[in-house]
């Protein structure tokens, strides 16, 4: 009986062990994560969060591409052709956006995720190094700044048409996101109230921002970006006066048209002189999908837009953007703008701000920093064109040399709605140029309401 | 812990006094038919634990209580006896064969019972069954033969996913797999894959070998699965290997070889049809302003695309039938050879295996090298101990998704007027519309080497008569190396090639300690039961390493990239702490009751929430064994039984209730975090409350056995992955919110339709499941393509427009707008404009019925089954009808169905008019839905037994030639390649019944020999 009762006491026992042995065992810590407490604790903490801000606006939904891309083919009029096989571009080109198109629920989800980050360094400003503390907070609202002012261009009435008062815009979310309850049901701002945050974050970005900055948002970033916003609104004054501190910070460089774009392959992308504001890709890290979309599959594209010939009649004889065509071994024609797979993606560059600068000046009837005529023929001259003269300069005139200086770049739709073209029959103001907003967030916030037309 | 050890003392102080005399009892077990000893039949002291198994000779010896009622001998394939004692000391014994017994053993949780007193449901596959077939995983193999068990080939790739449903989906984010268990170890069935590729996912379970099966017992209600506490709501499925057995060693060796080929193949456009068709649309379109699209550009397209000569197209000279070339020729063959044996005190089962697969698919093929070795040894009258060991190698030339340029399905969107070769340099032709995959056939290499052990070693001691205690422990390590090479002329690798290696490795340990009782007081009263505590601990480590520019092909390693451009690693586990018991009481053995319960502690659950407990409770009545029944000879067996039980689902992901940030934000070099999860502290299991009411019956002497079971399972507190609104900067919560259902009846039934010298019996296996989401806190989550999660509709619901035909006017596509009426009615006019027409649910991915009929027939040495298998009730979303079959809205190559466009006014046709670019009708709509119902010829064997005079005269015991064929005939109204689909470019808990140029299962034909000697 002894050997029994000891039998049982020593499987007991060794049972035991195993319990007491293994409690601990339960406490297993995430390994390729960090919980957010252990995240942002030092200065280094905040700076590698302001880095990922800018890891989401190089989001291939954002400035990654796509939303380039999406603003070219809205706005297109036949001058490209999307003939790729994915259903949301095409969408997009045909303008006739689905509520459930996956672009449009992307774009979206991608720039509120670049807000949320920047909302999350702002709220953090207190970790940075004093001396640090206004370049990052300039960094972080040019950035919220920007995925504002793109989201109240895609999501909401053009400025101007209506009032942009009570139209609505896009929700405003300006603090970070800790906890889910009912306060994240945020309903639409109005048209003018995104706007005025706009303005009001890429302004304080301009004051706090450093003129260099490596290839972080500078001073001349927040200043170019401004006046692109002050131009949407016809807002001529502030519009020329933001493009003029660009030029005149000396800091940025025309180059020849050659070099303005990356015209290599396969290697990792740089900023030139002329670029004031650019997504940095490399073979490592980074997107661009101009080049996904645009470029051949010799360079590492899926070309699935392609140039219609009535695009390259546009350019003048002597138009040395005209050459920045490749034709494929199809016979299509593509545009040499993006080549390299790891090139960066341009947002803002040099040339962009005489042209703002000098439309913004005719309109007005000023000449804030240069007369009009100077920075067309600035522009015309680098493209190997002969000056136009005082009496050829037309507002035409200076709107067509955009569009060829611009084109692919990603402006198209919004120069349409703001010089209110038609696009075939269809008015700057249809509802079919504004995107809808998207489905999954009309289901998950009941708050919005749902834009015209869907 | 006190409680815990309160109970074991009361076991014990039970045991003691029980300790009486003894006495032997002896004797030999032959076979009812001719008489032949019977070696390895288990005889069990009914109510207990207590017995042995007969040796080579079929004799047998027992010590049993002198109080002891009845002795039990049951044999795999024969009618299990029970034989009262009485005063007898020799008892001999004759079995009946019976391929299906009532009687048999089945295997449960931490032990295994008689299936007479099983209050559970339990779904029971013999080895037998599935010996040889033709496919490379288990799981695969025993589709069609359990009732309530959906099993789903994604797609024709081998090697690759699959999906098990038992009885329904319990989950709408959290995994719907069942756990498995091999001999108690729970084994690892995921395994990550290159993060940022398309391929498709490879299956672990697929390492196994399942000619080394012996059973797999799948629990299916809460009563016996609960014994597995939280990760037991999706079912278990137990796999036992093959044991050693007393008696002259046994050597077996089969060898069978075969060739597959697709079972079905679709029709597309020659190139006259499609020249015609395009120009058609191309027409149309630019009258309607659709596109300024030229016919000479369109001329143009056609001229390069037939390798720039006009008269290619023009007059046909080039007419690619590029499906053709999307197969190969895929043989299959498998050689085994095992030896079984053992004396009174060790005992061993020891085999190796090959496989070689060829998928149908280009470059798809599959080898699995294994080997295994069981051993138990008596080392004392009490102390048992063994290892079973599982090693394998398994190799997988893999494919990239069905959602790939690369995939080779892909190929048949590729116009016909190209040709696979370019005429003028000879090489494959990659100057094509679409990529040409066949360059990745020449130019890419994809190999997934895979080394697995599953093993453990295990130690039983009796303490008592009727109780003992087993420790066993036990690892399972999966390593896993892939290797991707893409070649300059490919798509990944242009310009200068590009190479991937990707190693995984996944060490699972587990131990299992536990006591057993078992016991019969009073020769009324039976008890067993079991009491233990199990411990796993997994953790995964993955890394990925990316180079590019290599010199040439002929370098495939990355030590020869000239850039390293991408690399990682990665680090998860977890880990459960499990405390379980059962006990099982039966009066006068007729009344039974079930109590089992575990307690499941997981380093995935918050720590408010880290322990659960999940209990069942279960009787059963065995009517037969009361007078009133014993008057009625046509029933020989009735039991009823009902089973009551909360289970868990613990697949929640890892670390899901934390907030997180993630380090991989990093910017041009420059490192970078941002926030990757929102917190809920609340993150717990899945809980499951599942009621089964099951009757078993037999009649005619058990020539016709069956059950029925009606179930409900309820299951809260789902996992979801809510839609939060995106402002907050987190587009989903996990959250544990919904409700869903699944209700249901299963209905087995068994006959011996002849017997005698010629023998046939039948045993059919319907299931009707019912699943309804009936809580998402509002969510809609959608998955796969227009799957949809929601309230009041099963899961994965097809949710779209509602395609209403074609306007005989114009040709325009037309939907029904399903609009609400004032009244609430549907207004059921129709539009042209997609935009105006409301989404509703249009189609059910879920079966409503899945069944399976086994016939087996045998003369004499002949001997032919077949497994016709089917599902009914689902629909089967066609993804890709939206390229393939788009009236002409690409340039894809069109499915010969599109000739029927409309042309004409007039015209009276579901295919709309022709439009390039158009987009007429190529929305996703129920369009591109069909009904999924199909029965197949699953599996037919036709197998010949040489007679012994012959074999013998060869010193050989057995020698069988058969010849198999699975997927032989297939019956379904489904237009596309294969209605058991479900691409793996999209499934997932939601994704369902998706087709996208989703390859049709492999029709495999083999001959095969076993010999035993």
């Amino acid at each position: 009986m002894n050997h029994i009762k000891l039998s049982i006491v020593g499987s007991v026992l060794a049972v035991g062990l195993l319990l007491t042995g293994c409690d601990n065992k339960l406490d297993i810590n995430p390994i390729n994560s960090v919980d957010a407490q252990q995240a942002l604790q030092t200065a280094q903490d905040l700076d590698a969060l302001l880095v990922g801000a800018y890891d989401a606006l190089g989001n291939g939904n954002l400035y990654g591409g796509n939303l380039l891309r999406d603003a070219e083919l809205l706005g297109d009029n036949g001058e490209t052709t999307w003939n790729g096989t994915f259903l949301e571009p095409a969408e997009i080109a045909r303008k006739a956006i689905l509520t459930t198109n996956g672009q449009v629920r992307d774009t979206w989800l991608a720039a509120y995720y670049a807000i949320n980050v920047c909302n999350t360094v702002l709220a953090n400003l207190n970790l940075a190094e004093a001396s640090e503390r206004g370049r990052i907070e300039g960094e972080a609202k040019f950035i919220r700044g920007t995925m504002f002012f793109e989201l109240i261009r895609l999501y909401a009435r053009p400025w101007g048409d209506g009032d942009a008062n009570t139209n609505p815009g896009v929700p405003l979310v300006l603090t970070p996101t800790t906890v889910l309850n009912q306060s994240n049901q945020v309903p639409r701002n109005s048209v003018a109230e995104v706007y005025a945050q706009v303005i009001k974050d890429l302004t304080e970005a301009e004051t706090r921002l450093p003129a260099t900055n490596g290839f972080f948002a500078t001073k001349g970033a927040a200043a170019g970006m401004l006046a692109r916003v002050y131009l949407q609104q016809g807002n001529n004054g502030p519009a020329a006066s933001a493009a003029d501190r660009v030029i005149a910070s000396n800091r940025y460089q025309l180059v020849p048209i050659e070099e303005v774009f990356d015209l290599r392959l396969f290697i990792n992308g740089f900023n030139t002189d002329e670029t004031v504001f650019a997504v940095q890709v490399t073979d490592q890290d980074g997107v661009n999908n101009l080049n996904l979309y645009y470029a051949i599959r010799d360079y590492g594209g899926r070309g699935d837009i392609y140039i219609q010939e009535r695009h390259l009649n546009l350019y003048e004889q002597a138009d040395q953007r005209g050459g920045l065509f490749y034709e494929d071994d199809g016979g299509l024609i593509r545009t040499a703008k993006f080549v390299n797979q790891y090139g960066n993606v341009q947002v803002l560059r040099l040339a962009e701000m005489y042209l703002i600068r000098a439309e913004a000046n005719f309109r007005n009837n000023t000449s804030v920093g240069a007369t009009p005529l100077a920075d067309i023929n600035l522009i015309r001259a680098r493209a190997g064109l002969a000056p136009l003269t005082q009496a050829q300069l037309t507002l035409n005139a200076i709107l067509r040399e955009r569009r060829l200086e611009l084109a692919f770049e990603g402006t198209l739709i919004h120069d349409i709605k703001r010089t209110r073209q038609n696009i075939g029959t269809i008015r700057f103001n249809d509802p079919r140029l504004i995107y809808p907003i998207p489905q999954r967030e009309i289901d998950a916030n009941r708050a919005l309401v749902q834009n015209p037309g869907y | 812990m006190k409680r815990f050890l309160l109970f074991v003392v009361w076991l014990g102080a039970f045991a003691l006094p029980a300790l009486a005399q003894e006495r032997r009892v002896a004797g030999k077990v032959t076979l009812a038919e001719d008489g032949n000893p019977l070696p390895g039949v288990s005889v069990v002291v009914k109510g207990t634990t207590r017995g042995t198994q007969t040796d080579s000779e079929g004799n047998y010896s027992l010590t049993v209580p002198a109080n002891v009622g009845t002795l039990v001998f049951s044999f795999v394939g024969t009618t299990s006896q029970e034989i009262p004692v009485g005063n007898q000391s020799t008892i001999n014994v004759q079995l009946g064969s019976d391929t299906r017994s009532i009687n048999e053993v089945v295997v449960v949780g931490y032990g295994s019972e008689s299936k007479r007193n099983l209050t559970g449901n339990i779904a029971k596959v013999s080895g037998r069954e599935i010996e040889n077939l033709p496919v490379t995983s288990v799981e695969q193999a025993i589709q069609g033969r359990a009732a309530g068990v959906q099993i789903t080939s994604l797609n024709g790739k081998v090697g690759q996913g699959l999906q098990i449903r038992v009885r329904g989906s319990s989950s709408v984010s959290a995994s719907n797999q069942p756990l498995f268990v091999v001999d108690g170890i729970p084994i690892t069935t995921g395994a990550p894959g290159d993060p940022n590729a398309t391929a498709a996912l490879t299956n672990p379970i697929a390492d196994i070998n399942f000619n080394d099966i012996e059973s797999i017992d799948i629990l299916k209600d809460a009563s016996a699965s609960a014994i597995y506490g939280s990760r037991a709501s999706n079912g278990v499925v137990l796999i036992t290997t093959k044991k050693g057995r007393q008696g002259k060693t046994q050597f077996e060796l089969n060898a069978y070889g075969g060739f597959s080929s697709p079972t079905r193949k679709r029709e597309f456009l020659n190139t006259q049809e499609y020249v015609q068709f395009f120009e058609e649309a191309r027409a149309n379109s630019v009258a309607l302003g659709l596109t300024n699209i030229t016919q000479a550009q369109l001329q143009n397209f056609f001229t390069a695309n037939a390798a720039g000569d006009r008269a290619n197209w023009e007059q046909g000279r080039i007419n690619t039938n590029w499906q053709d070339q999307a197969y190969q020729d895929a043989p299959i063959q498998q050689y085994d050879l095992s030896a079984r044996g053992g004396d009174a005190r060790t005992r061993f089962y020891v085999s190796g295996s090959y496989l070689d697969q060829s998928g149908i698919l280009i470059n798809n093929r599959f080898r699995r090298l294994s080997g295994r070795f069981n051993l138990d040894h008596s080392a004392t009258d009490k102390l048992t101990l063994g290892v079973n060991m599982n090693v394998a190698r398994t190799v997988n030339n893999q494919l990239a998704n069905d959602n790939s340029f690369t995939t080779p399905m892909q190929i048949v969107a590729l116009p016909p007027i190209s040709p696979v070769f370019d005429p003028t340099t000879n090489r494959l032709n990659d100057q094509t519309y679409y990529y040409n995959s066949l360059l990745d056939r020449d130019f890419a290499s994809y190999e997934t080497t895979s080394y697995r052990v599953i093993g453990n070693v295990f130690a039983e001691y009796r303490i008592l008569p009727g109780l003992s205690f087993r420790s066993e422990w036990g690892a399972d390590i999966l390593n896993k190396n892939e290797e991707q090479y893409y070649g300059r002329e490919t798509l990944l690798g242009n310009p200068n090639g590009v190479g991937i290696n990707n190693f995984a490795q996944i060490v699972n340990y587990t131990t299992n300690n536990f006591f057993t009782f078992g016991r019969t007081f009073a020769e009324r009263h039976d008890v067993d039961a079991t009491v233990g505590m199990s411990y796993q601990e997994s953790s995964t480590n993955f890394t990925q390493v990316q180079g590019r520019d290599f010199p040439s092909n002929a370098y495939k390693q990355i030590v020869a990239a000239a850039r390293i451009n991408a690399g990682l690693s990665t680090e998860t586990a977890f880990s459960f702490l499990s405390y379980f018991a059962r006990l099982n009481y039966r009066f006068n053995n007729r009344y039974i009751l079930g109590l089992v319960g575990r307690v499941d502690g997981s380093s995935r659950f918050g720590v408010n929430n880290r322990y659960g407990i999940f209990p069942s409770a279960s009787v059963g009545w065995i009517l037969t064994e009361e007078s009133f029944m014993k008057n009625i000879p046509v029933i020989s067996n009735l039991k009823l039984r009902a089973s009551y039980g909360l289970t868990g689902n613990a697949e929640i992901g890892n670390f899901g209730s934390r907030a997180l940030y993630d380090g991989t934000a990093g910017y041009a070099g420059v490192p970078g975090q941002a926030p990757s999860q929102i917190a809920n502290p609340d993150l717990s299991w899945e809980k499951t409350l599942q009621t089964d009411i099951g009757l078993e019956f037999g009649l005619l002497d058990n020539r016709l056995t069956g059950e029925i079971d009606y179930y409900t399972k309820n299951t809260r507190d789902l996992l979801l992955n809510v839609n939060v609104p995106g402002t907050t900067g987190f587009s989903t919560q996990l959250r544990n919110v919904g409700q869903l259902e699944n209700k249901g009846f299963e209905f087995v039934l068994n006959t011996q339709n002849v017997r005698g010298a010629f023998q046939w019996s039948t045993n059919i296996n319907v299931a009707r499941n019912t699943n309804k989401i009936t809580n998402l806190d509002g969510q809609i989550i959608q998955g796969g393509y227009i799957n949809q999660a929601q309230e009041g509709s099963p899961i994965g619901v097809f949710f779209g427009r509602e395609y209403a035909g074609v306007d005989p006017q114009n040709g325009d596509a037309l939907y029904y707008r399903n609009t609400a009426n004032a009244d609430g009615s549907l207004d059921r006019s129709t539009t042209n404009n997609p935009n105006q027409a409301e989404r509703v649910v249009i189609g059910n991915p879920n079966p409503s019925f899945i069944g399976g009929v086994t016939n087996t027939l045998s003369y004499k040495g002949l001997e032919l089954s077949f497994l016709f298998q089917g599902q009914f009730g689902n629909q089967i979303y066609n993804a890709a009808g939206q390229y393939m079959s788009a009236n002409g809205n690409f340039f894809d190559n069109q499915t010969r169905d599109q000739l029927r466009r409309w042309q004409r006014p007039g015209d009276i046709t579901d295919v709309p008019q022709a439009r390039l670019v158009g987009g007429n009708g190529t929305v996703e709509s129920s369009r591109y839905l069909q009904d999924g119902d199909y029965v197949r010829l699953k599996t037919a064997t036709l197998g010949y037994t040489l007679p012994k005079s012959l074999t013998n005269r060869a010193k050989l015991n057995r020698v069988r030639v058969y010849v198999t064929g699975q997927n032989l005939l297939t019956f379904t109204n489904y237009t596309g390649w294969d209605p058991e689909v479900n691409t793996d470019a999209a499934a997932g808990n939601i994704g369902l019944g998706n087709d996208f140029y989703s390859a049709p299962q492999p029709r495999t034909i083999t001959a095969g020999i076993n010999i035993g000697f």
